[in-house]
């Protein structure tokens, strides 16, 4: 389908105004309309990663300069010599050294003692509540990114305007704006091994749908089939990592080479969400090698291949890692840390405010802790989301996406660059 | 009495009100099985329509007396329906021990290569939500009490927990079997009642861990839980029955949450089951929109949850959702009024409710025929039962739907799946449903066994096959523009078998069948 046929399909969709189809078709309709369909290539995209599980925050961004944190961690404290030195301070975990030279080059920013003003400590809470953008209220049906997508409508609602990887759109993207969830790019669209068949059967489906859908199954089919044809002119077996770039085996690196690829096709991907598990380091979680180590080398390996990968484009691009709480700042009896609370995330890219630890620093004494044991959160995580939003996309109302929360650019924790 | 003979001049009053609207008795009998079944099984258009949509709906209505055998016998093959709570408490209570040692000897032995994988304790646990998945697609598919099925679908939604937190794993399976599905076309009230007692509820939404200030647990274990979780309380409030413009205060929910101090769960060594701790419970008054509580221990529960079921608000707030179900995303005043004046005569029964959304002249009014889209549940197993297939007791379609965007008792937010299109409709979503559809019709979709057969001849005739689809498949709802895309696919394919599939898989992926 070639984009004048897509648009004049939805502008006739316009003329059908009086019939009273329902207003999200309408909107959804007007918006392509409206729009030149070519992307510029430097529309703001911002990729999610969540850390499921909830990430140690104290061994992925390591205060070595604090004699407390060597005393309460005997056995999995990261030694100074192993940490990969950022200002004194704060160093990175061994495991995230590819890393160092995006700091070196202030594109690489750590955001300390984040967290949900909430209490939980349950995983499920809250990673509902990190996701649905309202800590402390169960009963948010969308999510955060789902809800700047339909307010901020200064962007073109391309079919892969918000992609989640794997096979369910996650909670932080669900809602009545259209997002794409997709396991893999090159299986999706009908499943008919025989190309010539699977065309025949695509366009059968196709005219079917345009002459007697209405309503969202009309747009909604619409952007499926237009974006089955974006896919075939991008290719996506055909796609190999520029500047050498190597992504690390499995789902997560996967999923971050699609990305890549769906950002350099300029097809209009403004925001990405992945996920990657395994944090949630009760027993044996290891210090400078082991089981965190492990995970966090595939995160680093992951996103320097990424920003390799991307190379320039990396100019427009906000990679931002979040999980839904830290872990005790001292180790348990099983050589382990439990649920905690403050953490660490990770923003990488040409718009960050980088080569800093961002966020007021609490320390680790005794009185400056939350409920006596875990790092306090200082940053509420909607004041960094929110500045991304804002400063980076250009969101105009973040009440909308936050509601009950007023973001104040005085308590932005200044991740992007002014 | 009384109440029985209006039902009785409402079901021979409304069959009027149809002519009246040209609808056919054809046209009412697949309106009808769309919204209060699971889609029409091959010829049952026709036989609905022949002993009359109302006294079909009222053989609904008295599921109790229609025969169930066949499910009966396929139910026999899933295992979960033998267990008790108590037995499977034990066991998850062994699992956990088991992954607890687990982890022990990995951390002393500092081997970190067994993760948890498939073989891990829990394994049992995960299996456990997947056969309840399927179970309830079973169900849907073979059951002849249809009604009732929907009727669960509902209930399990609108008092949603999720099976993947913690206990729920084990608790979810006697939720369903002993809370939710004997009270599915009961009193409110006593449904109510049963979830606010369910340890699946008491888990999922943390009342279990709500204790009033001050108190302490005979033997507490150090990091147990302390103080007031008000989690319950509000979702009592906002979902189950008054609705989020209820018109109640943060001090009601608080107050809500002081009352329900102490209604907890045993611990799974003693079978898991409802508990009062009366060392938990709030002993102080309490008063919630105006009316006082004073320290009666669990009695206090039960009385608020008798207030809540008899409010205005909740009567309002539930049938506008069980019109949402069967009339229209956008519920019309006119049928939620009615179902709103049946629950204040009928005392909250909710056949009585049921019945008055049946007999409204909005369930009937031509723009509520196929107003609807289908979810993910209702799309595959109304295209099971279209074809007349067969699924299998395996997990597979389940899968399909999960797939399709709808895992069975997978939602995490206690809103459960909202009653809109909006949830269901988008590119990825609508691709999944055209190929299970082409899957379907190939005899390729895992986890069922068709033979399309007894539901299309084969024939030469193109135009005769396409019309038989649209009859068979489609309760003549087929377009004119459909019926002459999928003729002009036909063209070239010469073999009949070929073309039967090809216009059947067309037709059931087509904008068409994703609405009821």
């Amino acid at each position: 389908m070639t984009v004048s046929r897509r648009v004049f399909v939805k502008s006739g969709g316009l003329a059908l105004f009086s019939l009273g189809l329902d207003p999200l078709f309408l909107a959804r309709a007007a918006l392509a309309a409206n729009r030149p369909n070519a992307q510029p290539p430097d529309r703001p995209v911002l990729v999610c990663l969540f850390q499921r599980g909830a990430v140690d925050g104290l061994n992925m961004i390591v205060p070595h300069g604090e004699p407390l944190y060597y005393r309460e961690r005997p056995r999995i404290a990261i030694p100074a010599k192993d940490v990969v030195d950022l200002d004194g301070h704060f160093g990175l975990h061994p495991s995230l050294a590819p890393l160092k030279s995006l700091w070196d080059n202030k594109s690489l920013a750590a955001i300390h003692a984040i967290g949900s003003p909430d209490a939980t400590r349950s995983h499920f809470d809250a990673q509902d509540y990190m996701e649905s953008g309202t800590p402390g209220v169960k009963s948010t049906s969308d999510g955060w990114l789902n809800r700047y997508c339909r307010h901020d409508q200064e962007h073109a609602d391309t079919a892969f305007r918000a992609v989640a990887f794997g096979p369910q759109l996650p909670r932080i993207l669900a809602g009545t704006s259209p997002a794409l969830a997709i396991d893999d790019l090159q299986a999706f669209g009908l499943r008919v091994p025989q190309e010539a068949a699977r065309d025949r059967l695509t366009r059968a489906f196709e005219d079917l749908y345009e002459g007697a859908a209405t309503g969202l199954l009309a747009s909604s089919s619409q952007e499926g089939f237009a974006a089955i044809e974006v896919l075939k002119r991008v290719n996506p077996a055909q796609y190999r990592p520029a500047n050498g770039a190597a992504y690390p085996p499995g789902r997560f690196g996967r999923a971050l080479l699609q990305i890549a690829q769906l950002i350099k096709s300029d097809v209009g991907l403004e925001i990405a969400f992945a996920d990657l598990g395994g944090w949630d380091t009760h027993v044996n979680q290891g210090s400078s090698d082991g089981q965190l180590a492990a995970r966090l080398r595939e995160l680093g390996l992951g996103l320097a291949a990424f920003n390799q990968d991307l190379g320039e484009r990396m100019r427009s691009v906000v990679v931002l890692t979040m999980s839904e709480f830290g872990r005790t700042i001292a180790e348990n009896g099983n050589s382990g840390t439990d649920h905690g609370h403050a953490t660490a995330m990770l923003a990488l890219g040409g718009p960050v405010n980088g080569g800093k630890v961002l966020g007021m620093w609490p320390g680790l004494g005794p009185e400056s802790r939350f409920e006596g044991r875990d790092v306090a959160v200082t940053t509420d995580f909607r004041d960094l989301f929110g500045e991304i939003l804002a400063r980076h996309l250009g969101a105009a109302d973040l009440s909308a996406v936050f509601p009950g929360f007023s973001p104040n650019p005085q308590r932005f924790p200044g991740a992007i660059r002014g | 009495m009384r109440l029985r003979l209006l039902a009785v001049w409402l079901a021979l009053a409304v069959p009027a009100a149809l002519n009246a609207q040209a609808l056919t008795p054809r046209d009412s009998a697949l309106h009808a099985l769309n919204r209060l079944a699971y889609g029409p099984r091959p010829g049952e258009v026709d036989s609905v329509a022949r002993i009359g949509v109302m006294r079909w709906i009222e053989s609904q209505l008295a599921f109790e007396r229609l025969p169930d055998d066949p499910l009966a016998d396929r139910e026999r093959d899933f295992k979960l329906l033998d267990y008790d709570r108590a037995e499977l408490a034990r066991r998850y209570g062994d699992a956990l021990r088991e992954r607890r040692q687990m982890q022990r000897e990995m951390s002393q032995s500092g081997d970190t290569t067994r993760r948890r994988g498939a073989a891990g304790p829990m394994r049992e646990f995960r299996e456990l939500g997947g056969e309840l998945q399927q179970l309830a697609v079973v169900r849907a598919a073979l059951s002849e009490r249809q009604l009732r099925e929907v009727m669960v679908d509902f209930w399990s939604n609108h008092f949603n927990v999720f099976v993947g937190k913690g206990a729920d794993r084990f608790l979810t399976p006697s939720y369903i079997e002993e809370t939710i599905r004997p009270n599915a076309l009961g009193r409110f009230e006593d449904l109510l009642i049963a979830t606010a007692k369910s340890p699946a509820m008491l888990f999922y939404l943390d009342n279990a861990q709500s204790i009033a200030p001050g108190g302490s647990a005979p033997r507490r274990r150090p990091g147990a839980p302390r103080g007031i979780n008000e989690n319950y309380a509000r979702e009592l409030l906002e979902l189950h029955t008054l609705g989020v413009d209820g018109g109640y205060t943060q001090q009601d929910i608080i107050a809500v949450a002081r009352i329900f101090t102490g209604w907890s769960i045993d611990r799974p060594q003693q079978g898991a089951g409802f508990a009062f701790h009366e060392w938990a419970h709030d002993r102080g008054d309490k008063q919630v929109f105006g009316v006082r509580f004073r320290n009666a221990g669990m009695d206090e529960g039960v009385r608020l949850l008798k207030l809540l079921a008899g409010q205005h608000a909740t009567m309002h707030h539930v049938s506008a959702k069980l019109c949402a179900r069967f009339v229209s995303d956008e519920p019309p005043d006119g049928c939620v009024d009615a179902a709103v004046d049946a629950w204040h005569h009928s005392n909250g029964d909710i056949r009585a409710v049921l019945r008055a959304i049946f007999s409204s002249p909005d369930f009937w009014a031509p723009q509520a025929l196929r107003a609807k889209v289908k979810t993910p549940l209702e799309f595959v197993v109304s295209a099971v039962r279209a074809t007349g297939a067969e699924p299998d007791s395996t997990l597979r379609l389940a899968q399909v739907v999960a797939r399709l965007g709808q895992p069975l008792y997978l939602q995490p937010a206690p809103t459960g799946y909202p009653e809109s299109q909006a949830q269901w409709v988008n590119s990825g979503a609508l691709l999944g449903r055209m190929n299970a559809a082409i899957a379907l019709a190939a005899g390729r979709l895992p986890g069922v066994s068709v033979d399309l057969d007894g539901v299309v001849a084969t024939t030469a005739d193109h135009g005769a096959l396409v019309d038989a689809v649209n009859a068979r498949l489609l309760g003549g709802t087929m377009s004119a523009h459909t019926r002459t895309v999928i003729l002009a696919q036909l063209a070239d394919v010469s073999d009949p078998v070929q073309a039967r599939s090809l216009a059947v898989g067309l037709a059931l992926g087509g904008p068409e069948f994703q609405r009821q």
